[in-house]
This record gives C-alpha cells, sequence and structure tokens, in this order.
C-alpha cells in the first residue's frame, strides 16, 4: 500500500465534477418522480433526523452524495440499515424530497446487489417478517420472535418479556391464515432475501 | 399643455414608501391626500429598535418627515382612515376615504399611489418550531418590541441565549414561498447584533442557509456583526424546537461539519416569509390591480413602478424592500404621479 | 356508519387490548366495522424497505377487498398499517405506472376508490367529537395527559392529510372531549424507535427513552397512544432504558371506553404493562 492507494487518501482525492455519474439522479427522478436539484443543501431533513447522531453519513449528505453519483457510498451505508422511516425528513423538507423513499431504494438495490447489510440483524428481522407473509399472509409475533431469536442466536432476546406477556395473553399461538393464499404469492416478485436484480 | 396641479395624488400607506411619495409630491407643490389606516405615520420604521446598515434609529428618520408633512401646504393627512370604494373616472379615480368614526369624504384623484406595505407571514403552518404552541418563539417583528424594551433598559436578569431562524416560510417550495424575501438577512444580523450591544453577556446564534448582503455597505455590516460582535453564524436549517425545562432545545444540523448540533435557547426570533399585507390586497382588488400568484402587486413590462394607467406601487406591497428602497420606489412614483398629471390633452 | 375494519396483524396478538376496545367504543358510536376480509399483513416496515412494489401490492390487495366489499371507506388503528394504506392508495392514485402494475399483480381493477382513515382521524372528522362528549358519561377528570401520535400518524402530510404535522392537536381534543387535560411537550409527534423493538433495541431504548422523559418532564401521569408499536415500545421497555416512574401507556379507545361508561376489564387495561390501575383508581376512574 502506498500513499495514493491507502484507503485515507483515496477518500481525500479530489472529485472530478466532469466525471460524475448522473444515473442515480435519473433512475430516481424516472421511477420515483424525485427531482434531486431541487435540494437547497438547508439540512433541515439532517437537523430532525431521529437517528441522524447515529448515521454513518446525515440525510443532506446521503442527498449530496445522490448529487455527486457516489453510489458505492451509498450503497454500503450503515444509515440504510438503522434509518427508522420516521418521514420527519420527508414531511420538514422545504424542496419536498422524498428522502425516505430514497432509503428504501438504495437499501433495496443494496440487497439486490448483494451486499451485506452492515446490522445483519435489521436485515434477518424483515426477511423472517416478510417470509411469513409468504407462507400464511399475516404475521405471528410470537413466531417472528421466536424464529428470530433462534436465526439471529440471540436466543434470550426479549426473554425477559416473555412471561408477562405470556400471563397477559398477549401471545397468540394460533394465528389465522389467508385463505387465498395464491393471491397474497402473486404479490412477491422476489422471494424474501432473494439476491440479484429483478426487473 | 395644461399642468394640473390641482388634481390630487392620493398615496395610500403611510410607511416609509407613502411618506417620501408625498413628501416629493408636496414639495413640488402637487396636492397630496396620504390615507393611513393606523393613527400615526412612519409604518413598520416605528416599531424598529435599529436600522441596517448603518445602526441609525428610525425614530430619527421619522420624525422630521412627519413634521415636514405636517408643514407642507400641499399635503394632507388622513390618519386612521381607509380607502373604501373607487371609481374610475375620465381623468383618474373618484375614491371614497372612510375613517374610524364612519365619515365618508370624496376625492377626485389624478394619480394613485399603492403604498400598503407587507405583513409578515402566518407560522402556524410551521409546527416544528412551536410558535404559538411554546413561550418566547417569536417572529420578527415581535423581537423587534422585546429589542425596544431592552434598549429602554427593561434588561433581563440572566444574560439570554437568542437562536435568529432564517428563511421561515421564504425560499420553502414544500409548505412556503418559493421566493427569497430579500431584508431578512440584513435584519437578522441587525438583531442580532443588537443583543450583543445591549446585553454583552448575551449569546446570539443566527441559523441560515446563506447570508444575502447585496447592497451599499451591506456586507461589511454582516461581516461586522460576525467578527466584531461576535454573533455566531451556524450553517443549516433548524429542523425542530423541543422545549426544556424552560428553555428551548433547538436541533439543527451544521451542515458545513456535517454534524447534529443543539442549542438551548430563551429566546427564538423565525424571520418570517415577507407577504403582501391585508390592505394591499384590498387594494389591489379595489382599483382592479394586476398581482402575481402570491398577492404582490405587479408593474407593467419594464416598468419599475407603473401598475396601471394613473397608478404607481411603492414599497412591499409590490415585493419585499429594505427601507433604502421603499424611499427610492416613492420618489420614483411621485416623479411617475406629476408626469401623467402633467401629460398632454 | 358502515366502516371496512383493517386490524393489523398485531391486533390479534400483542395489541388485543387494542382491538376489543376499539370494537366496543365504534359499536358504541353507531360505528358498523366490517373487518376485511381475508386480509392480509400489510407489509409494515420490512415490505416497504426491502420490496417496495411488494409494499404496495399488499396494501392494494387489502384496499381491492374493502372495494369488493361495496364499501367506500377502511379505518386502521395502527398508525403503520394506516401509513402503509394510505401512502399506498396515493401511489396508486398518483402513479400511472404503479397503478399498471397493480392491476396486473391483482388481476383485477386498480382499488382508487376506497378512502383510508385512521380511526381517531374518523372519529374526530365524521362522528365530531360533540356527538362523542354528548355519549360520556364518566367524565375523565383529574387526569393529566400526553397525546401521543408518533411519526406516522400526521406525516409526510401531502399524504396522510390528517391535522398538523408538527402541533397535532386532535387527540389532544378527543381526550379533553372526554373530560381530562392534556400537557404540552415537545415530544408528541416525534418517532419512538418503530419496528426495531427486536432487531435493534437499543434504537427504541433510545428513541422511546426521549418521548418517556419529554412526557413525565411536561407533568403527564400517562400517554395516550393510537399505535400498537408505539404502545409496546414505550410500555414494555421503561426499566431498560432506566427510567422507573412506571409511566403508563393507554390505548386512546381504552380511555375512550371508560369515558363512555365501560369498566376497565371489558377494555383490556389490565393487559398493559405499567398498570394505569392505581392511576385511575386514585382519579376515582376505576
Amino acid at each position: 500500500m502506498n500513499a495514493t492507494t491507502s484507503p485515507v487518501n483515496q477518500y481525500f482525492k479530489a472529485l472530478q465534477l466532469d466525471e460524475t455519474d448522473h444515473s442515480l439522479s435519473q433512475e430516481l427522478l424516472q421511477n420515483c418522480g424525485i427531482e434531486i436539484e431541487r435540494c437547497l443543501e438547508c439540512g433541515k431533513c439532517s437537523g430532525g433526523c431521529s437517528n441522524a447522531h447515529i448515521f454513518d453519513f446525515t440525510p443532506r449528505k446521503i442527498v449530496q452524495m445522490i448529487k455527486v453519483g457516489d453510489e458505492e457510498r451509498l450503497l454500503h451505508m450503515d444509515a440504510l440499515w438503522c434509518c427508522v422511516a420516521c418521514q420527519l425528513c420527508v414531511d420538514r423538507c422545504p424542496s419536498g424530497i422524498d428522502i425516505a423513499r430514497i432509503m428504501d431504494y438504495l437499501r433495496e438495490r443494496a440487497v439486490a446487489r448483494g451486499i451485506p447489510a452492515t446490522r445483519p440483524t435489521v436485515e434477518l428481522f424483515h426477511n423472517l417478517m416478510l417470509d411469513q407473509v409468504h407462507k400464511i399472509g399475516r404475521v405471528s409475533e410470537l413466531y417472528l420472535i421466536l424464529n428470530y431469536n433462534l436465526k439471529s442466536g440471540q436466543y434470550l432476546n426479549n426473554a425477559e418479556l416473555g412471561p408477562q406477556m405470556f400471563i397477559k395473553g398477549k401471545l397468540n399461538p394460533f394465528p389465522a391464515r389467508v385463505k387465498k393464499m395464491d393471491k397474497v404469492r402473486r404479490l412477491f416478485h422476489k422471494k424474501p432475501g432473494q439476491k440479484g436484480e429483478v426487473k | 399643455m395644461g399642468i394640473h396641479k390641482e388634481q390630487s395624488t392620493l398615496v395610500i400607506g403611510g410607511g416609509a414608501a407613502g411618506i417620501e411619495a408625498a413628501r416629493i409630491l408636496g414639495q413640488a407643490g402637487y396636492p397630496v391626500v396620504l390615507v393611513e389606516k393606523s393613527n400615526w405615520l412612519g409604518g413598520v420604521l416605528n416599531q424598529l429598535a435599529s436600522s441596517f446598515p448603518r445602526w441609525e434609529d428610525p425614530a430619527q428618520f421619522v420624525e422630521p418627515r412627519v413634521k415636514e408633512l405636517e408643514k407642507c401646504a400641499a399635503v394632507k393627512v388622513l390618519l386612521e382612515s381607509v380607502v373604501s370604494g373607487c371609481q374610475k373616472t375620465e381623468n383618474g379615480y373618484r375614491v371614497q376615504i372612510k375613517n374610524n368614526h364612519g365619515a365618508v369624504e370624496e376625492l377626485q384623484a389624478g394619480a394613485v399611489i399603492i403604498a400598503t406595505g407587507f405583513d409578515l407571514m402566518d407560522l402556524s403552518g410551521y409546527g416544528e418550531y412551536g410558535h404559538g404552541a411554546f413561550p418566547n418563539v417569536l417572529n420578527s417583528l415581535e423581537f423587534e418590541a422585546v429589542l425596544k424594551e431592552w434598549s429602554a433598559g427593561q434588561k433581563p436578569q440572566k444574560a439570554p441565549v437568542v437562536a435568529f431562524f432564517k428563511c421561515v416560510g421564504s425560499r420553502d417550495r414544500a409548505k412556503g414561498y418559493p421566493y427569497c424575501s430579500k431584508i431578512c438577512c440584513m435584519y437578522t444580523a441587525k438583531q442580532a447584533g443588537l443583543v450583543k450591544d445591549l446585553l454583552p453577556d448575551a449569546k446570539s446564534y443566527v441559523f441560515y442557509m446563506d447570508y444575502r448582503a447585496s447592497g451599499k455597505e451591506y456586507e461589511e455590516f454582516v461581516r461586522s456583526v460576525i467578527e466584531d460582535k461576535h454573533v455566531r453564524y451556524v450553517r443549516g436549517r433548524p429542523a425542530k424546537v423541543l422545549p426544556e425545562d424552560g428553555r428551548l432545545l433547538i436541533r439543527c444540523e451544521d451542515t458545513l461539519m456535517g454534524v447534529p448540533v443543539e442549542v438551548r435557547a430563551d429566546y427564538i426570533v423565525l424571520a418570517a416569509a415577507i407577504r403582501p399585507s391585508q390592505g394591499t390586497a384590498e387594494m389591489a382588488e379595489m382599483f382592479g390591480l394586476h398581482t402575481d400568484p402570491y398577492g404582490f402587486i405587479e408593474p407593467e413590462p419594464f416598468e419599475p413602478v407603473k401598475v396601471q394607467e394613473r397608478v404607481f406601487l411603492a414599497g412591499s406591497c409590490g415585493f419585499a424592500v429594505e427601507t433604502l428602497g421603499a424611499l427610492q420606489q416613492g420618489a420614483a412614483a411621485a416623479a411617475q404621479a406629476m408626469a401623467v398629471l402633467n401629460q398632454a390633452d | 356508519m358502515n366502516v371496512a375494519y383493517f386490524p393489523g396483524c398485531s391486533l390479534h396478538s400483542m395489541a388485543h387490548e387494542y382491538d376489543l376496545s376499539t370494537r366496543l367504543v365504534c359499536k358504541h358510536l353507531n360505528i358498523n366495522l366490517k373487518e376485511i376480509e381475508d386480509w392480509n399483513c400489510c407489509g409494515a416496515t420490512a415490505a416497504h424497505s426491502v420490496d417496495h412494489a411488494l409494499a404496495v401490492g399488499l396494501s392494494a390487495r387489502n384496499l381491492s377487498i374493502v372495494q369488493q366489499m361495496n364499501l367506500d371507506r377502511v379505518t386502521a388503528v395502527c398508525a403503520g398499517c394506516f401509513n402503509r394504506l394510505k401512502t399506498a392508495s396515493h401511489e396508486i392514485r398518483n402513479n400511472p405506472r404503479m397503478q399498471a402494475d397493480v392491476k396486473e399483480m391483482l388481476q383485477t381493477e386498480a382499488p382508487v376508490k376506497p378512502e383510508v382513515q385512521h380511526l381517531l382521524q374518523l372519529l374526530v372528522e365524521e362522528t365530531g367529537l360533540d356527538a362523542i362528549g354528548q355519549k360520556v358519561v364518566k367524565p375523565l377528570k383529574g387526569l393529566r395527559l400526553a397525546a401521543y401520535y408518533g411519526c406516522l400518524l400526521t406525516r409526510p402530510r401531502q399524504i396522510v392529510e390528517f391535522d398538523d404535522a408538527e402541533q397535532p392537536v386532535s387527540l389532544d381534543n378527543l381526550l379533553r372531549t372526554l373530560g381530562a387535560e392534556t400537557v404540552t411537550w415537545g415530544h408528541k409527534a416525534e418517532c419512538c424507535g418503530g419496528g426495531y423493538a427486536a432487531s435493534d433495541t437499543g434504537i427504541v431504548l433510545d428513541l422511546g427513552g426521549q418521548v418517556l422523559k419529554s412526557a413525565r418532564q411536561a407533568g403527564a401521569e400517562a400517554i395516550v397512544v393510537a399505535c400498537p408499536m408505539c404502545q409496546s415500545n414505550l410500555d414494555m421497555r421503561q426499566k431498560a432504558m432506566g427510567l422507573n416512574f412506571r409511566m403508563p401507556i393507554i390505548y386512546f379507545t381504552q380511555l375512550m371506553g371508560l369515558a363512555l361508561g365501560y369498566k376497565a376489564g371489558q377494555l383490556g387495561i389490565n393487559k398493559l404493562f405499567n398498570s394505569p390501575i392505581p392511576l385511575l383508581k386514585s382519579k376515582g376512574l376505576a
């Protein structure tokens, strides 16, 4: 490793503006109706973001990275996996940019590209939930939690809540299922957790 | 060519622009009737604790002008009066002017100057800042009153932290107006600097996207507020105000550092967007004037102040403008009025 | 009034008491809830997070059943389910490409007709607070409550079209109609941490903790919620958040039930973790 290839220097290498890749901005416009140039760079999104204090890149920076075409960094962000989708950024943005939708779009792209989630438990939970929906059309919280604990190796996660929940009749071991499951399965054009781009 | 000096000019609105128009016309001996709905002249200037870019006291400007108008024979000032009706006539407008006792007088005006000014935007759509919900969240004019109190000696016991938010409602296509209200960067710098002058132990923060200081001595003014008076400018549009232990917690991003920031303030001052005043809307309707989509009165293409035949605008009723601009427009409108009153038959 | 009812997955298990109290209250107010036949999960956070088309499809199927039931309106009591249904409805109505995709997925016309309203919205906008006030037999006098809307009930405003996004008042007004007092507080519409309860609990402990502290600081004796996710996040983890003031987190329909004359037991109030019973007893309300 020498000065020009060390990661630190890579990070601080000057951005070549006329080499900017606009394809991601174009896609967001065509697929989501988002006009990234409307961003005023005011930072109101970041200022109110519920989890900005734990994000590796704040919402405004995320939009800025789209403007400069830094798709690689965007798809590897930890922010993708701890965004709570609270919509505070969307509602407060003076240009009405749907940042929550951008996060969803990037996350879906990252999954399709096989980029592992920086928080694997989060991705696991989403997939297990959608698995249940694929199987029975509804989610049984009891089975979801048990399954999640098993698969994530966090066998005692939330276990302290179990007894109280049981006593109070909050655990329903007999979830109803959707009858017309064929109709529900039609809605899945890819299986939960499936990698690879799907058209 | 006859010089129709006997035809009156009606000036509607007694703020900076209206006073200037009336003054110039009066000096030239043209009869002017200046109609003002409140019982004082000077408009918003009377609410201001100071001015930019020279920190002058607006009262020092308004008082001599008002005396001049009182002394001028050609000028008739009608306070606590409004224009209640108008009809277009062959050479001008016949208007009805109603005072607060209900008495109506008629006037035949050969030229009309609309100088009805602005209001600040209603901030109920900005719940994230808590105006109307939490105490001590004020718009800029409300804070000007606080500055006047402090200037008069009624200072707070403990040195406060004052935070100024710019662009509240301006440059906001989602729930405000797309335009820039032009004067807020300058008056915010003035307010923030004045806080430090009056209360040296106080802290002033200005939260900005940009600061726009395009005028003579404007940039130097803002730099001196930052560098000499030590007002702290933070680049970021605040996202939320949360009440906490009697103070106001501000959540924002410092966009230049790229990190979330927080500060607890005692006062929050919101630079609300400049809107055409209620009076502007009323006069626009009454005289059938062309307005833009936001209600500001539109002059004819390539005309600086002429709205339609015999009608001219001056001041913020045409768009946000600072005192100097209002005076310039007032003078321009007066000149145009004189021109129309002298036109060939 | 006949309204399609989307309970959502948690109302059949963890939030059973929310379903109970909702049905009781609606019946009392002549709102005829017709549970959507064979409804499927709305997809919650999981679907929109990793599969946008699926998220829209899941809600679209539910909306299309409503349309087939010949009902013009569907209500949900979970803010998450409500937001998903409403967002899907908005996208189907305004995005021709999505409308075509939905038609293809459902093999039937795209469900553009049904209106989507959270029950709180329906009660305030359709039933009206006056009508509700008239039926109050046991005013909740002396109760000082923090009305908690969470993030999804009122946002994004162009899609949800309900109340004010940042300083909402509908739940406050409802609670006052029921005779209670509400506090002014900053976190009324901030996020509780949403669906991260199991997969990244630290986020819920952080955000939910902030909400609880803010309500406590404002002098609230209990927090009133309109979402099972918010309820469980705020109720079940107070100890883990290091908070020992045992703040009750009550569903708004349970309080409505009390005010309309039902007993705490009928409304499942005993199922809440931090029991409101001592508080209610101290005010003579239980």
